[in-house]
């Protein structure tokens, strides 16, 4: 007979298997009472001996089950059953159970489905493990991570003999042309940029090696989908490109969203190429066998040699490189990241004891029925397993309801913008991550089992039916057990109480630094130019009309226009020192460099400080094609870079050297303008220097202070962009508040999913308080009573009870406090302008917990206080 | 030797006797238990507690196959016989039982 044909019959032909087995036995004794009569026996006698020779019938047919196949299956799915019936008896209890888990079960699926998509997945390239990015560093400066500039990047590519390929990028914008033309990225990549990434294009070809001048284009893939419907038609078709005409060779698999959405064209290689402008990102592929360290020490030679080979521009040059999964995140995103992962395993250890606490309480209510059934022949291993089941069966069903909520708070995820975290569009429930589920799921049904699973042996049969329901010695034993889960479960709630408090102070922090400037009412939106903007003065025309149209709408007060949008935007920078300073030693300051029109500091609300504004004699300190340098250059600093350079004197009428070490010009100071966090709210005031608007310094990000909401008014812009030139595409149109938001945006999750998390951890805490309390309170009716009765006092029983119900949480404050302070060092990178150890934070944490945990028994303390003395004692 | 001092049968002996017995015709439960006596001299008495399940066992392993049939004298029962593989277990186990009982005998001394 086949084993699985006989385990299909025994299980679920169970009852013709039982009968025939009944027959069989019954026709043994008819068999059994013949021979008898047969050897002389009357029939009574005979029936009776035969009936002792079998012996106990029900015995036989029971061990007959155990030798049938299927036999342990059968076992588990009765005490299942058993189990789902116990449960059913109790759906208050399983409910409450099956939702703390699914809580706990879900936020660590939706955590980790963040953290597998940002952190474990790989880049979509080939042994992403040799891959790398490289740097310029100038060490003597402080710098440890520069762009290259053109021509130490052809240098270096042509010395290294540690990298198998080093290809260059340019990032760089272009106007599609199209109905309605539209701003798109395309970077300028050398041509073995997407060998060296080890990325093959899905559709077409790779550029060749000699195709750097040639007008070609490999699409990303999503640009491919988003503008080209997928077509596979695409190969050979004409782009216009900001006025040039590209034809398409290849499509890219789909991957990294910085590598998805945007057209590459290539860059050919310039024997004259400039050294002194930093706007290169490299990337390199290790050679096989070649150590990261050999490689820094090549890579150190050649930045000497270079240094001394352009004294001018590479003093101090060397070179660093960084391990490609920086791409995917940034390390403070993995460390958020990682931070989360372990407080949401808090929040679910959290709610796995106050499941095995409740478990704990219902099995004492039960000790009485288990008695029985041991008495009855029920075998310890097989209670153990019916209390594992039975958690097992509540974690399942934790799980199920996990996942849905998990699915869920994806959805309001995907949703939400969040900066910083990325691919979290592709974020999703896979294998990985059911997987993950899955083994929380086995972890949380071991956890929630464990103490009541080891508590089941310790009910003597005889204690526990002599004693029945009253306080005995295992019960007393049992108390202390749930009282040190609370103890556990308030240490960790204190635990991530304190970290969301010091999380979010800091996010209250970071949003409440003096900004410097203003960003309510106010809307930023950019324009691209195509080149011919650069030339003849059209581009100043334009952004003059611009701001001429704007400034006569009645809804808009105030216009200007920047190159470089605050908060979010790039830093151009330079060295810039005073001109008088220019034979000191040591390095210059290091400032971002901002061309702006006169308005634009009204119009963001930076204050001038000292000296003058800009106005319509101030020209660009550049030289113009074709025409002779400016005679007189005029700059504005920041107030912190003013008092930086110019220490105890007014900077107001100084010369000041631009570019400092790369040959600038000298320019004169006419104001001091107020200090702003230009470069995003956590990075401190910057040190900036304002250049003069001009024909060949166009600004394209525009300011406007409005008098309602800014949205209001795009229309409008829209409209007076449109009437001057319909080629010109708008992008990122967005009120500055919404700039600084999605600057903060990471900062703000962290703060609202901690916050959201300790939220339910103080509240499972409680419940585990008062859980145990009220049962405690209960159990003593009759020894309040007594005390009662003997002339105890209200207020004495409750604060008798309510202390009995403190102490746990004292020593769990007391724990989670050590706990606390040795783990919140882990934390730093996550805080701003607040210590881990931040005293406020600690006491307030601990006040918090005491409050919640005084209510929690309070509630069963007056439950006790209220005891009438003679129904207690007639409870006896 | 008396049959009430029955000897605690070796793991295993029993289902080699059922083989044995069966071997030779196919027979039910009581059947099989009175044989067993007689072949050991009454030295085992199989109880229908140790029988059933052996017997149930011996078919779920496909060793014995069993229908229902009529006995010698016009009652139903459950007749027992030994499948093919039935009968190669039955000659690799008394194999084995005679490399045993020879091992033993010699290291007990008997012989």
């Amino acid at each position: 007979m086949h084993w699985l044909t006989s385990i299909w019959r025994n299980l679920f032909r169970k009852q013709a298997v039982d009968s025939a087995l009944d027959a069989e036995i019954g026709s043994y004794l008819q068999l059994l009472v013949d021979e008898k009569m047969a050897a002389g026996a009357d029939a009574e006698t005979a029936r009776r001996e035969a009936a002792i020779e079998l012996g106990a019938i029900e015995m036989i047919k029971d061990q007959v089950r155990d030798v049938r196949r299927g036999a342990l299956l059968e076992g588990l799915w009765t005490e299942l059953r058993q189990a789902i019936r116990a449960l059913r008896h109790n759906p208050g209890m399983a409910a409450m159970c099956a939702l703390m888990l699914a809580l706990g079960i879900g936020a660590s699926t939706t955590i980790f489905s963040v953290f597998e998509a940002a952190l474990l997945r790989p880049l979509p390239f080939r042994d992403t493990g040799r891959l790398v990015e490289l740097m310029e560093t100038r060490l003597d400066r402080g710098m440890n991570e520069v762009a290259f500039s053109e021509a130490d990047f052809w240098d270096l590519r042509e010395r290294t003999k540690s990298f198998e390929r080093v290809a260059a990028y340019h990032g760089g914008e272009a106007n599609l042309s199209g109905d309605p033309p539209e701003k798109v990225s395309a970077p300028q990549v050398t041509v073995e940029f997407f060998g060296t990434l080890g990325v093959a294009p899905v559709l077409g070809r790779d550029f060749s090696a000699d195709e750097g001048r040639a007008n070609v284009a490999i699409l990303g893939n999503k640009f491919w989908k988003t503008h080209y419907g997928g077509s596979a038609n695409i190969l050979g078709k004409v782009l216009r490109l900001s006025d040039k005409s590209y034809a398409v060779i290849g499509v890219l698999p789909a991957g990294e969203p910085w590598i998805d959405d945007q057209v590459y064209v290539p860059y050919p290689y310039h024997p004259n190429a400039d050294r002194g402008s930093w706007e290169f990102s490299a990337v390199a592929r290790l050679r096989k066998g070649i150590t990261p360290e050999a490689a820094r020490a090549e890579l150190q030679r050649i930045g000497e040699f270079m240094a001394v080979a352009n004294p001018k521009e590479d003093k101090g040059l060397g070179f660093n490189f960084l391990p490609s999964r920086r791409w995917i995140a940034p390390d403070s995103t993995r460390t958020a990241l990682r931070f989360l992962l372990v407080a949401v395993g808090i929040l679910a250890l959290i709610a796995c004891v106050n499941v095995a606490n409740l478990l704990l309480a219902r099995g004492l209510a039960r000790q009485r029925e288990i008695a029985v059934r041991i008495a009855l022949g029920a075998s310890r291993a097989r209670l153990v397993r019916f209390v594992m089941l039975e958690s097992a069966l509540l974690s399942t069903l934790g799980a199920v309801l996990g996942l849905a909520l998990a699915a869920g708070c994806l959805r309001v995820l995907r949703a939400v913008e969040i900066r910083d975290i990325p691919r979290l569009d592709e974020v999703s429930l896979n294998f990985w991550v059911l997987f993950f589920t899955l083994g929380v799921t086995l972890v949380t049904s071991l956890l929630c089992g464990l103490a009541p699973a080891l508590q089941t042996p310790v009910w003597g049969i005889v204690t526990a039916l002599r004693e029945g329901d009253r306080q005995a010695g295992a019960s007393r034993r049992q108390g202390r057990l749930r009282s040190m889960l609370v103890t556990a479960e308030v240490a960790l709630a204190f635990l991530l109480l304190v970290s969301a408090g010091l999380v979010l102070r800091s996010f209250q922090g970071l949003m409440n630094e003096h900004r410097g400037f203003e960003t309510a009412h106010r809307l930023i939106f950019s324009v691209s130019y195509p080149d011919s903007y650069g030339e003849n003065g059209r581009g100043k025309q334009f952004v003059d009309s611009v701001l001429e149209k704007l400034s006569a709408d009645p809804d808009i007060i105030s216009s200007g226009a920047v190159n470089v949008r605050p908060v979010e935007g790039p830093n151009y920078g330079m060295g810039i020192d005073a001109a008088a300073h220019a034979t000191a030693l040591g390095s210059p300051p290091w400032a971002g460099w901002r061309f702006i029109t006169p308005r634009y500091l009204r119009t963001v609300g930076l204050p001038l400080l000292r000296g003058r504004n800009f106005n319509e004699t101030d020209k660009p300190v550049w030289a113009e094609r074709g025409q002779p340098p400016p005679a007189h250059r005029t700059v504005m600093l920041s107030s912190a870079l003013a008092k930086l350079i110019f220490p105890n004197e007014d900077a107001v009428g100084k010369q000041v050297s631009l570019w400092k070490g790369q040959g600038g010009p000298e320019a004169e100071v006419v104001g001091v303008v107020g200090d702003s966090l230009e470069r995003g709210l956590d990075h401190g005031p910057a040190l900036t220097v304002y250049l003069p608007y001009g024909r060949i310094a166009v600004p394209s990000e525009f300011v406007l202070q409005t008098r309602g909401n800014p949205m209001a008014v795009v229309p409008a812009v829209r409209g007076i962009v449109r009437s001057l030139d319909p080629s010109l595409p708008l992008a990122d149109i967005r009120a500055f508040d919404d700039v600084v938001r999605r600057s903060v945006s990471s900062q703000r999750m962290n703060s609202v999913i901690l916050v959201s998390f300790s939220g339910f951890a103080l509240l499972l805490a409680s419940l585990g308080i008062y859980g145990v309390l009220s049962y405690s309170v209960r159990r003593r009716t009759s020894e309040i009573g007594l005390r009662m009765a003997l002339g105890a006092s209200e207020s004495g029983i409750l604060r008798t009870i309510v202390g009995q119900g403190l102490l746990p949480v004292f020593v769990g404050i007391t724990i989670g406090g050590v706990f606390a302070v040795w783990l919140s060092r882990y934390l730093k990178p996550l805080l701003f302008g607040v210590q881990p150890f931040d005293v406020s934070t600690y006491a307030g944490v601990a006040v918090l917990l005491l409050v919640t945990a005084a209510v929690a028994c309070f509630v069963p303390g007056r439950r006790a206080m209220r005891t009438d003395p003679a129904i207690a004692l007639r409870l006896e | 030797m008396p049959p009430s001092t029955n000897i605690a049968l070796l793991q295993g002996t029993l289902d080699v006797l059922i083989l044995k017995v069966l071997a030779l015709e196919p027979t039910h439960g009581l059947g099989i238990s009175r044989r067993i006596a007689q072949v050991t001299n009454d030295t085992f008495q199989v109880k229908p507690g140790s029988l059933f399940p052996a017997l149930h066992r011996l078919e779920e392993a496909g060793w014995l196959s069993a229908d229902w049939g009529e006995s010698e004298n016009k009652r139903r029962a459950k007749f027992y016989r030994l499948t093919k593989r039935g009968h190669r277990q039955l000659k690799q186990e008394t194999e084995n039982w005679s490399r045993i009982s020879a091992a033993m005998a010699g290291a007990l001394d008997i012989s």
